[in-house]
């Protein structure tokens, strides 16, 4: 996978490059401001763009906004967004951009979790969505009348679906069978109201929209 | 001293004019005895005339000299303005001291110690996945990494404690909403806000709602909370709800006295209605004219 870093901490940076090497992954850019990754985008094509949110010169959103339009620009090309504290609004607007699917937002915390990490990484380059579990939590923690609703179980597989995980993924890691976790989701769409979709980045897109009015 | 000399010789003159001369024409036919009767009832009518004319310079001099007392006794109101003006102007830029000297922490923690504690957690990780399994050294590196994640946590808790990111990008709304996802219990926002206020107030509105939800888990035992508010006739107006037990009491712990300080050096004011039993409101004002 040829990957563009963008990340205006040095260490921070060499770090994730490192990392990436490491999995086997070539890095064909290493950049510390915006212009510079707009500039790396066009010239090396990567398959996955690593962004931190915030960069030079203003050190407010340069990186989330340069990300979005690279989106547009390209629909298709996957990004990962590293934000360093949760912002409900980034990741909307992250979510939003674009074609469809092929977007994570991630705390920079979870750089530490060097396999999780880069295999987040490794799903928004084959065009999946992910949304980092903090993120999900608040979002959780703040609606309790129709989350009541749920069972304890159908909870924690919304959970799993926000961050943006297959029905695969949600059946290993709660080690039921697949069948199960279908089933939970029919039952939890049904119960706050919410389209049943085929297509996961758009499921997550609905069940964080839902949960952040 | 002069003037006090002279302010005597007025008053007498004043005192003759209005007292002793009519009161010379009204005793006329009293004592004067070789005069006619007829010379003397006039004028002593004319004494009394005089004496009721006389009403009229009297007051006003009266008036006159309570004014002089006033302005020789009272404090000069020029310099008491000035110094109230020169005190409230000097507490503002302490405020706006500390507020520039939060920033450069958080900028500081933000630049090294948190980079720092990112690579370190990275590193750790992938000394982990070199490890052959089985080997001894598995259990120390997760201790090591676990601390590693929460020593992160607790660092951009303390980051946000000083001074948050969110609040000068995205503002209070922003703000507020993100440290109300980190309560323990659902807290609804609902800020009606045109846009961005001054830096000095969105930074006071958003540590009294910060400090008003951490008593509000602290102490209060609610279930729910609120923070509403938005902007009218030129003031911030938040209120803070729980449905809490209530009893909150400024005089137990610093936190509300904080707080009011916090808001009164804005000019801004804060009311407080928690009775037993609960509910608890905390209602915050901050004017937000030039």
């Amino acid at each position: 996978m040829r990957v563009v870093i963008a990340e205006d901490g040095v260490i921070v940076r060499e770090g994730i490059a490192g990392m990436l090497r490491r999995f086997g992954h070539e890095v064909v850019a290493a950049v510390g401001d915006a212009t510079s990754l707009r500039a790396a985008v066009s010239e090396h094509r990567p398959d996955v763009v690593v962004t931190d949110v915030r960069m030079p010169p203003g050190f407010s959103d340069e990186g989330l906004q340069a990300a979005i339009a690279l989106r547009a620009a390209d629909p298709d090309l996957p990004v990962l967004v590293l934000s360093q504290y949760v912002e409900q609004t980034y990741a909307a607007e992250l979510l939003d951009s674009g074609r469809s699917a092929g977007v994570g937002y991630l705390l920079k915390d979870r750089i530490g979790e060097v396999t999780e990490f880069v295999d987040a990484l490794e799903q928004v380059a084959a065009g999946r969505t992910v949304v980092d579990p903090e993120v999900v939590r608040q979002l959780l923690g703040r609606r309790r009348d129709p989350l009541a609703r749920l069972t304890p179980r159908e909870r924690e597989v919304l959970g799993l679906m926000a961050e943006g995980r297959s029905n695969t993924a949600i059946a290993r890691t709660l080690v039921v069978t697949e069948a199960a976790v279908a089933k939970h989701i029919g039952n939890l769409l049904a119960k706050l109201e919410l389209p049943p979709d085929a297509d996961d980045h758009r499921r997550v897109r609905a069940v964080l929209a839902y949960l952040r009015d | 001293m002069i003037s006090a000399l002279v302010l005597c010789w007025m008053d007498a003159a004043v005192v003759t004019g209005a007292v002793v001369v009519p009161l010379a024409f009204i005793a006329g036919p009293f004592y004067i005895d070789d005069e006619s009767l007829y010379k003397t009832v006039p004028i002593s009518l004319i004494g009394y005339a005089v004496a009721i004319a006389m009403a009229y310079p009297v007051t006003a001099w009266a008036g006159a000299r309570a004014a002089m007392a006033r302005a020789i006794l009272a404090p000069r109101s020029s310099d008491a303005d000035q110094r109230l003006v020169e005190v409230t102007r000097s507490r503002a830029r302490l405020v706006d001291a500390f507020e520039v000297e939060r920033r450069r922490i958080e900028r500081d923690l933000h630049d090294g110690a948190q980079q720092r504690l990112v690579a370190l957690s990275m590193q750790l990780g992938l000394a982990r996945l070199e490890l052959p399994p089985g080997s001894p050294a598995a259990a120390p590196l997760d201790a090591a990494h676990e601390l590693a994640r929460q020593a992160l946590t607790e660092l951009r808790e303390l980051i946000r404690g000083v001074h948050p990111k969110i609040l000068t990008d995205r503002g209070l709304a922003a703000a507020v909403r993100d440290v109300a996802g980190t309560a323990p219990v659902p807290v609804e926002v609902d800020l009606r806000l045109p846009g961005r206020l001054g830096a000095t107030i969105e930074v006071t509105a958003y540590f009294v709602v910060v400090e008003a939800l951490a008593n509000m888990a602290k102490h209060s035992g609610a279930t729910r909370a609120s923070v509403t508010g938005g902007l009218s006739g030129g003031r911030l107006l938040l209120d803070i709800r729980d449905d809490g037990h209530g009893g909150a009491d400024p005089a137990r712990g610093s936190g509300l006295v904080g707080l009011a300080d916090r808001v009164a050096a804005v000019d801004g004011s804060v009311a407080l209605s928690s009775p037993a039993g609960g509910p608890t409101l905390l209602h915050v004002e901050i004017p937000c004219g030039s």
